[in-house]
């Protein structure tokens, strides 16, 4: 699950060390923007250690590279690949060829550290007109892409906008971002809320992008990370409609029947796959196996 | 007298919570480890070895002071800014 992957600054050892107890699904070290230009090579020691050292009880732990037109790139990815990452956040990804340089880079470290080549996964920022453009591409370009993410500030500012409370500049790309994601077969991860104080922006966003279908949100601030797992987690009704519509199905099944209806609704796979998403979701499905 | 005075010190770290300030000096008579701050007392020894540890890794040859301003850093963030002020001392004379 991905409903929040939470930012933790790259150069300081309190958020570092401490950022996995908040209980968000994911963490993302920064190396980008959280640290100044001439903090760059500190923070990469940093983090290496932090990722040498220390567990992150269960959370899915990337770090965020500079970008490719940066000078610290490589040296980012040589200090952190070899500690079993589960991947690397790639900002301002703008065309399928960026992923071959990065495949060619990961797989070079992978091998020298004994670390499965291919395993390091990428989870693409598209921050430019033209990264959102090549979404579907660039999604497609690397077994290692994982998950594409528009961009927020970055975007609105390549599309010579900025950024509104109703966020309306950012509904096409993020509608796109949806659209590439599921015709590639990799997750849809939505920019963070920048206002941390806005619970109720917070709130409206989520459950406007949750409805759009993405997969979950990125966090600036541990306070964003009770709210957006509230949005995304299924009630108690709609597990039980759902184990209810998941047990008729293979009852069904069993029989050699097609569609079945459950309280009045007919059910067919469309409606199934939901319901399983929704116990997957839920944790139930890890303990009844796939219908 | 040279023109240019080549810089003889480098920092790494912060004074802020569950971090340390570290500054590294040339010296020419061998290696010295100078730390303060909260915790000093009960932990320079454990302190003292750790920063040892990472400058012999680093090949540091007894030529420098190591200050450690501590507020509370454990054991891999103090190894860490040693390392990255070591580091930085390094390219600042040059090597």
């Amino acid at each position: 699950m991905r409903r929040t992957m939470l930012y933790l600054p790259g150069n300081n050892p309190n958020m570092l060390l401490r950022g996995h107890l908040f209980g968000a699904d994911g963490l993302i070290l920064d190396l980008e923007d959280a640290v100044a230009r001439s903090e760059k090579d500190s923070a990469r020691v940093l983090v290496r250690e932090v990722l040498k050292h220390r567990e992150f009880d269960g959370c899915e732990v990337t770090v965020r590279i500079n970008g490719l037109d940066t000078e610290f790139w490589r040296d980012d990815l040589a200090a952190v690949v070899p500690y079993g990452i589960h991947g690397v956040r790639v900002p301002k990804v703008e065309t399928p060829q960026a992923l071959a340089n990065i495949d060619d880079a990961l797989s070079a470290i992978e091998s020298a550290a004994s670390v499965p080549v291919g395993a390091t996964k990428v989870f693409c920022l598209l921050e430019t007109a033209l990264g959102v453009w090549n979404a579907y591409d660039i999604a497609l370009a690397s077994p290692r892409v994982t998950a594409i993410i528009p961009g927020g500030e970055d975007l609105a500012a390549d599309l010579r906008t900025s950024r509104s409370k109703e966020g309306v500049e950012l509904e096409w790309a993020r509608r796109m971002m949806i659209v590439a994601a599921r015709a590639a077969g990799v997750d849809a991860l939505d920019t963070a809320f920048p206002r941390v104080t806005d619970e109720d922006g917070l709130r409206r966003e989520t459950e406007f992008t949750k409805q759009l279908g993405f997969d979950g949100k990125s966090v600036i601030h541990p306070n964003q990370i009770p709210i957006i797992h509230e949005i995304y987690d299924p009630t108690e009704a709609e597990i039980e409609s759902a184990k209810k519509i998941v047990a008729a199905a293979r009852d069904a099944a069993a029989r050699g029947l097609g569609a079945v209806s459950v309280d009045g609704r007919m059910v067919d796979l469309p409606v199934v796959r939901r319901a399983e998403f929704t116990l997957e979701r839920s944790g139930a499905m890890t303990e009844r196996g796939r219908a | 007298m040279s023109p240019i005075e080549t810089p003889r010190s480098a920092q790494a770290g912060t004074v802020e919570s569950m971090d340390c300030l570290v500054t590294v000096t040339a010296s020419g008579g061998g290696r010295r480890v100078e730390i303060s701050g909260g915790g000093t007392s009960r932990f320079r020894d454990v302190m003292e070895k750790k920063i040892n540890q990472v400058l012999d890794g680093l090949g540091e040859r007894e030529n420098v002071t190591i200050s450690v301003q501590d507020n509370g850093a454990v054991d891999l963030v103090l190894g860490a800014r040693v390392e990255a002020a070591y580091l930085r001392f390094r390219e600042a004379i040059g090597e």
